[in-house]
């Protein structure tokens, strides 16, 4: 079919890196963004903008909350459906469990109500959760979208597509073609090394464009590799649902075995029984990660059948100081206290597995190594619209000739998902400042005002790259820039305005999560303000330049990819 | 302190071992080649740095987590030192100022 393997690559890499490259960029540019979605999440919820705070004492604040708890409305109504009918009058609870980061100072409490009447169904069950301020114990109102934690980063990895999980299917999808396009691109590529460092800015566009594609793509290389594959490997449950669908029997066996190993109580014994002191459990996990000379802070903690004479209380390790997430779990019968279990070291497959999810989830305390992740994201938004722009300056004199507008539209959506997705992305923070607070559905709007405007950014990149047809500039590259240093200039007065947290007063503070959130969103607004003047200025240039041969747009289009992601953090 | 002295490592190791080549070294210096032996010593202290820069990350770090911050720190650097030479070379002369160039022109 093609003459060379080299040039079959050329195929796979270009026609693949086209259609799924549109997706990449949405996952690239929002994991960047879910680096720092503690903090975005501070940004758009005022009021919880203080110190990250350790987890709090159980037996004084957090079980009497706990015990007033109660099923969300939402999930009560769906368990209505799959029953068939009104549901039990009593909804024990099964479970209680609260997870806290070194970057929260909120603190989410989450409970499973069991659904008893379900005869299709004797394990279903209900959810409630509430937000605390571990200070003082006071609820907060569960309603504001936590637009980094609860918006941004689902986006990530399910593209907000909930329906049959097709979001996580497009999504897993494009990381497979992502670790396809990058053994290609390094097949392509025939001097990897001899041009490592190669980046020609002032050499036509194409040439130009392209050093900066395999610059970006290469020198993350490792970072692209590493994270397409432990995203992978992260749903795999999702993608390879086999415990779910042809091993189910054998999946619950083995869970059933090792709780049973484990000395572990699979199902209540039906036989009520108080809790004992969980904090005094809390004392003995830390003293027994201490005595293996790693002391900690609680991570995550879960009580398994609350109430029951066979409840027993997990009490996990938080892994600030490590890549994998919560570890080193210890677990105490519920009654007693008594420990029953302490984890062994995962073995080296689980271990594996455990340090995968953990380099992708990122919930160690490194700021440094934060920040790289953000570089490697944006590197890879940088690599994957220097590959669209190389495509269309590769083709759009041939199309323009022939009369095709194929180089059109995927410059179109090109505009759509690089400068597009900020201006959406940056809408729902304005919008988040300027809704009015007792709003009902306060977080439904907010999302209306980002797939709004990133509808709006799709309609203005269709109607301003016609000129793409004439082998010209699209002018909606510079436009949606503008956009760009509008919004963002626009978001940083508006925090100023709605809060009085101004940067001299949140720097003045070290209060850095809402200050870096407003440094990084002038940066964009800045270097989005040098790439639409440049643009602009080239846009004047190029028909001259067309005229004697030269040409040299989109070598400044390139600003606006980095710059693309650098929206928020 | 000890990571940022392992982000520069990391810098001007991959610095070193760009300018090793011609094609840089001449951005940077002008139009001759470097000499033999300067082309070594480049790529061996740079291959240095490198490694100094895991070891620093190493003494910084959980085991688990250096090598992660070091490998970044290679993309990071690398993509400074190809910023640097396509718009501000001369930043890097600094860094090759002692070696000498070969007598004749470049290639």
């Amino acid at each position: 079919m093609f003459q060379s393997f080299r040039l079959s690559m050329t195929w796979v890499h270009t026609w693949f890196g086209l259609v799924l490259g549109y997706v990449l960029m949405v996952a690239f540019f929002f994991g960047s963004l879910s680096v720092f979605d503690r903090e975005i999440d501070r940004w758009t919820i005022p009021e919880t903008r203080f110190p990250a705070q350790p987890m709090p004492s159980f037996d004084a604040m957090l079980k009497p909350i706990f015990e007033r708890l109660q099923p969300e409305e939402e999930e009560l109504e769906e368990a209505r459906a799959r029953v068939g009918g009104p549901l039990p009058d009593a909804k024990p609870v099964m479970n209680w469990s609260v997870y806290t980061t070194h970057r929260d100072p909120v603190l989410e409490l989450y409970a499973e109500f069991a659904i008893t009447n379900n005869p299709k169904d004797p394990d279903d069950h209900v959810h409630g959760h509430a937000t605390i301020d571990p200070r003082s114990g006071r609820l907060l109102p569960n309603d504001p979208l936590k637009v980094g934690s609860e918006f941004f980063y689902p986006m990530h990895y399910s593209l907000h597509l909930e329906w049959m999980e097709l979001g996580y299917w497009i999504v897993g999808f494009a990381a497979l073609v992502m670790l396809a396009a990058l053994v290609s691109g390094v097949v392509m590529h025939r001097r990897i090394f001899r041009e490592l460092f190669t980046f020609r800015p002032k050499k036509q566009e194409q040439r130009s464009v392209l050093d900066l594609h395999n610059l970006t793509g290469v020198v993350a290389l490792p970072f692209h590799f590493v994270f397409a594959l432990s995203g992978l490997t992260i749903f795999a449950g999702v993608y390879l649902p086999v415990d779910e669908t042809m091993l189910k029997p054998q999946a619950q066996a083995h869970a059933m075995q090792e709780a049973k190993a484990r000395g572990l109580a699979f199902r209540p014994a039906g036989v009520p029984a108080p809790l004992a002191s969980v904090d005094a459990m809390v004392a003995e996990a830390k003293r027994r990660w201490a005595a293996r000379g790693m002391p900690g802070e609680v991570g995550f903690l879960w009580v398994h059948h609350v109430g029951d004479a066979n409840s027993y209380v997990s009490i996990y390790r938080a892994g600030s100081d490590r890549v994998t997430l919560v570890g080193q779990a210890v677990h105490f019968a519920g009654p007693t206290g008594r420990v029953i279990f302490e984890e062994p070291p995962p073995t080296a497959v689980s271990g594996i597995n455990d340090f995968l999810t953990g380099l992708h989830l990122q919930h160690f305390r490194h700021w440094l190594l934060r920040w790289f992740y953000v570089l490697g994201g944006l590197a890879g938004c940088a690599c994957i619209a220097t590959g669209f722009i190389f495509f269309v300056e590769k083709r759009k004199r041939q199309h323009a000739a022939q009369g095709v507008s194929g180089a059109r539209w995927v410059d179109a959506m090109a505009v759509t998902t690089v400068t597009g997705m900020l201006i959406a992305a940056l809408a729902i923070l304005v919008a988040n400042r300027v809704l009015p607070a007792g709003l009902a559905h306060r977080g439904e709007w907010e999302k209306a005002a980002f797939w709004g405007a990133w509808l709006l950014a799709f309609a203005h990149a269709l109607w301003r790259t016609s000129p793409v047809r004439q082998a010209r500039l699209a002018p909606a590259w510079a436009e949606q820039c503008w956009a760009i240093t509008t919004l963002g200039v626009a978001a940083v007065l508006l925090n100023w305005i709605t809060t009085g947290d101004h940067l001299l007063r949140t720097i003045g503070n070290r209060y850095w999560p809402v200050a870096g959130v407003d440094l990084f969103i002038l940066a964009s607004a800045a270097l989005a303000a040098l790439a639409a003047a440049k643009l602009v200025r080239r846009g004047r240039e190029v028909p001259a330049a067309v005229a004697s041969g030269e040409d040299s747009p989109t070598g400044d289009v390139e600003p606006a990819a980095p710059q693309a992601a650098r929206v928020a953090s | 302190m000890i990571l940022f002295a392992a982000l520069a490592c990391s810098a001007v190791g991959l610095a070193w071992l760009a300018l090793a080549m011609d094609v840089h070294w001449q951005q940077v210096r002008g139009p001759q080649s470097p000499a033999r032996s300067a082309v070594t010593l480049l790529r061996v202290l740079g291959a240095l740095a490198l490694a100094a820069s895991l070891v620093l990350c190493l003494v910084a770090d959980h085991l688990s987590m250096a090598p992660l911050v070091w490998v970044m720190s290679l993309a990071g650097g690398a993509l400074l030192v190809a910023f640097a030479l396509a718009w501000k070379p001369r930043l890097l002369a600094p860094l090759v100022a002692w070696l000498p160039a070969r007598g004749g022109p470049a290639d």
